[in-house]
């Protein structure tokens, strides 16, 4: 304990302060105080106990020998060790932003900045052991026939790899999902449009008759003008549709089921059918088939008059 | 290429009891990094400090890193040269496995790693010594018998918000591409010792806040947050119930007000007659559009 003395003015503040070192007064007996008093150790007026602040060690002589003492001279093959600052950031440098802060000011909750501090600080020291190693022939590569055990075990950098890969996954799903919403969304916006489309030409053009009609003009060039944009749209559009043709799936139905394609101009008496006699069957030809030994239409339906008599019986 | 084993430095690594599950795999993947490390039983907190002089001197270890666990929650590290010292107490913090699925790099075991250090490091005495004791504890002796002679790893302390952060890569490319291995951890240092594990203390961190504080400051400032509120509370409960002060009448206020005039008051004794609703004859709307054409006609003709 510390017994300062102040004069009156001070006190005050101190008093506001709140310091409430002034309980331990009574530790301090009258005689003692008196007789430092006496000794003039005290000066008259109120004094005020005040904490000693708090000495912190930082014995910087005593920290220099042990460091000279503790020091071992080894070469530096032994030890491998390096001081430098990061390598340049060649993002930021790129980008061209205000540079990222100095060593110094290196902000250490944001951790994406202070992960890239750290990781440029090991490729500056890489950058410059790789020199020194080779010159010491020690080795950083791993010969492809050199098997030995890992820190890690390969059960582990499996479990590791199977996770990036379900991450990935994930990604590519929901990248997905959100491709097919949007092209949803944009093709029924484009239907829409062509509706619209479709019904203001049909708008135009039902006006258009109707001012001939009526004799407001007697040009039909509306007409043709109407079937030149149409073939011209119709046929730029259907170029560019008839690019890809049919598609697999068409195509793949059209083989195994047979029935697409020109329809009109397939059944011709041509040379080719009439000569086509794949579908003649004997039996059925000279009757000795017989519907498939009278077993096929057991239930045959019935005529319309019958039906009729049927209908209005019930 | 083999050659003789000439820096003979071995670490001794282990800890107190009441460690938890983290630490028991920090310790072992401190083990696995470093050939040169050997592992001792859990000690008792009761023993005093410097018994783990006489467990070094035993198991022939010059190097030792100690870890000790308080409350289940705080783990500080001790990081010693025995018997001679010097020595340093650190706070850890931020511990990363090397099991954790996000680290994703791999080395040989027993690999020799490069050191890298941050430039603060020789700028004070106290980081200087530092960098000394890192230096000869982390790094794997040269011709070590189970070490591996290659390169493949570079451990980086780092000193950022007056703290040490300690990261280990795996060099992918000598270009410098980089993965990191793990493990991972914080040092925020307390003092250091002359001597091992005791003598007079060389330096004391100013910065350093014991957890025990640290939560209790948090604790405070909670209670303080909810006295404040109360205390909000109170006063505006206080402003309802309080008497609203009277304001001042003011003379000139009635000066202009004129009174309305009366009428007479007209009170009826009878009550009024009651109205007479005419109906409209509406005819219907067939005999409507007749009429209407009938019209037409008569003014058309």
């Amino acid at each position: 304990m510390v017994i300062g003395s102040k004069t009156m003015a001070f006190v005050e503040e101190e008093a506001l302060l709140g310091q409430d070192s002034e309980e331990e007064n009574s530790e301090l007996s009258d005689d003692e105080l008196q007789e430092a008093f006496a000794a003039g150790l005290l000066k008259p007026g109120m004094n005020v106990l005040v904490d000693k602040p708090k000495k912190l060690v930082n014995n910087v002589e005593g920290l220099k020998q042990c460091l000279a003492d503790f020091r071992k001279d080894l070469p530096w093959v032994e030890r491998l060790d390096l001081t430098n600052l990061p390598a340049a950031n060649i993002i930021s440098q790129a980008e061209e932003k205000a540079s990222a802060p100095a060593a110094g000011e290196l902000d250490a909750d944001d951790d994406f900045q202070r992960e890239m501090f750290f990781y440029r600080q090991a490729q500056a020291t890489i950058l410059e052991a790789m020199p020194l190693l080779n010159r010491h022939s020690i080795a950083t590569k791993r010969p492809e026939d050199y098997f030995a055990e890992m820190a890690k075990s390969d059960q582990h950098m499996q479990k590791i790899r199977k996770k990036l890969i379900s991450k990935q996954m994930i990604m590519e799903r929901s990248e997905k999902a959100k491709k097919l919403r949007e092209q949803r969304k944009f093709g029924k916006k484009v239907q829409i449009e062509v509706i619209q489309k479709r019904q203001q030409e049909k708008k135009a053009m039902m006006s258009a008759v109707k001012k001939y009609q009526k004799g407001m003009t007697d040009k039909l060039e509306f007409l043709e003008g109407d079937q030149k944009m149409n073939k011209e749209s119709s046929q730029g559009s259907k170029k560019a549709v008839n690019k890809k043709g049919p598609s697999a799936k068409r195509k793949y139905k059209d083989q195994k089921f047979g029935f697409g394609g020109k329809k009109s101009g397939k059944k011709w008496n041509t040379k080719e059918s009439y000569n086509d006699v794949s579908g003649f069957r004997a039996k059925i030809a000279h009757g000795k088939g017989g519907k498939k030994g009278k077993g096929g239409k057991q239930n045959k339906r019935p005529g319309k008059s019958v039906r009729k008599k049927m209908k209005n019986r019930s | 290429p083999t050659g003789k084993w000439t820096n003979k430095e071995r670490v001794l690594i282990f800890s107190s009891r009441g460690i938890n599950f983290r630490t028991r795999h920090l310790m072992q993947d401190l083990r696995t990094m470093m050939p040169h490390a050997k592992a001792d039983t859990k000690m008792d907190r009761k023993d005093k400090l410097f018994v783990i002089n006489e467990v070094c001197e035993i198991k022939n270890c010059n190097k030792c890193l100690y870890f000790e666990a308080k409350k289940k929650q705080d783990l500080y590290m001790w990081i010693s040269n025995s018997p001679h010292g010097p020595s340093a107490k650190f706070l850890v913090q931020n511990i990363h496995t090397l099991a954790e699925l996000k680290l994703t790099g791999n080395c040989l075991k027993g690999s020799r790693p490069l050191l890298s250090f941050d430039p603060k490091f020789d700028k004070e005495p106290h980081y200087a010594l530092l960098k000394e004791l890192f230096i000869q504890t982390f790094s794997t002796p040269r011709y070590h018998p189970k070490s591996q002679p290659f390169v493949d790893h570079v451990f980086t302390f780092t000193i950022a918000d007056n703290r040490i952060w300690f990261r280990n890569y795996q060099i992918i490319e000598e270009d410098g591409s980089l993965v990191e291995i793990g493990p991972r951890f914080v040092l925020n240092l307390m003092k250091i010792f002359q001597g091992s594990f005791g003598g007079p203390t060389l330096y004391e961190n100013p910065d350093f806040r014991s957890p025990n504080m640290h939560r209790r400051e948090m604790r405070l400032a909670a209670a303080a947050k909810v006295r404040e509120k109360q205390m909000v509370k109170e006063m505006q409960k206080g402003k309802k119930t309080s008497a609203k002060e009277d304001l001042e009448s003011d003379v000139t206020a009635d000066v202009f007000l004129t009174p309305a005039e009366e009428k007479p008051a007209d009170i009826q004794t009878e009550a009024p007659e009651p109205k007479v609703v005419k109906k409209k004859q509406k005819a219907f709307k067939r005999q409507r559009m007749q009429m209407l054409s009938l019209h037409r006609n008569q003014y058309s003709t």
